[in-house]
């Protein structure tokens, strides 16, 4: 993929994961924030589909848009086209190996698996 | 004088006092980015716990929602503000907005990119990110 495309995704990602981050935060502060955090809070929420929907996507925004700029300092530091490769493809890795993780608590949380 | 002795390494790098308060943005954007990419990955190990049930969750949350935890988070609170509007200042002069006009480069050659129009967005990340730090100590303190 061309580096401006990256580096579009990179904004885009940025810019959605402001909005929503932001709804993120809102939720803490709508009860105080301890009893945002109490169990059967955190479990209401994850059961609510929209905002389950929401986390996933906040989940796969940040994981794109962190990896990436993960990958852009670390080609800022070394070059060379196997550690390049390396580099790109272990941030990849990285970023689904997360994606899959997060997935996993939201997906099963929220179909009432715990 | 030898070549090593001109080398102050990375504190050399991000005196703002030498390269100017640009310098010292792109460090703290990337050092902030890091710091903000390992929360996100503890975030999600953290909330991961709630699998556990309400023991496991109410032990996890027993670590985190300390004195230190709590410093922790308003440490992350600034990080993400200052990496938020920085972040749209560094947008905004990719697109061309606020970097000056194209003109003949002119000793004492300042970089028209280099404007006060930038500063001002780079002195703004750095007070609002001590706001968001003080609100969210407030929050996290003051219940």
């Amino acid at each position: 993929m061309r580096e401006s495309t990256i580096m579009k995704i990179h904004y885009g990602t940025a810019l959605a994961a402001i909005a929503l981050v932001a709804v993120h935060i809102l939720m803490r502060l709508t009860q105080g924030f301890a009893e945002s955090l109490e169990y059967e809070s955190v479990l209401a929420n994850y059961r609510f589909i929209p905002y389950a929907a929401m986390l996933e996507l906040i989940l796969i925004l940040l994981a794109v848009h962190g990896f990436n700029g993960l990958r852009v300092i670390l080609l800022e530091l070394k070059q060379g086209r196997t550690y390049e490769k390396a580099v790109s493809y272990g941030c990849l890795v990285a970023m689904i190996a997360l994606i899959a993780y997060g997935s996993r608590t939201i997906i099963m949380t929220n179909m009432g698996m715990v | 004088m030898t070549r090593d002795e001109h080398k102050e390494g990375i504190k050399g790098m991000i005196n703002p006092s030498r390269y100017g308060i640009e310098r010292f943005a792109y460090w703290l954007m990337r050092l902030t980015g890091l710091g903000l990419l390992a929360y996100f990955i503890g975030h999600i190990y953290e909330t991961s716990n709630i699998l556990r049930g309400q023991v496991g969750w109410n032990e996890f949350l027993e670590l985190t929602q300390t004195t230190e935890g709590h410093a922790i988070l308003a440490i992350v609170i600034a990080m993400c503000v200052f990496h938020t509007v920085n972040g749209i200042r560094v947008m905004l002069g990719h697109g061309g907005i606020g970097v000056g006009k194209p003109s003949r480069p002119d000793y004492p050659y300042d970089p028209a990119s280099q404007n006060y129009r930038h500063k001002i967005g780079i002195y703004s990340a750095i007070v609002l990110a001590a706001i968001a730090m003080m609100y969210g100590l407030a929050v996290m303190f003051g219940e």
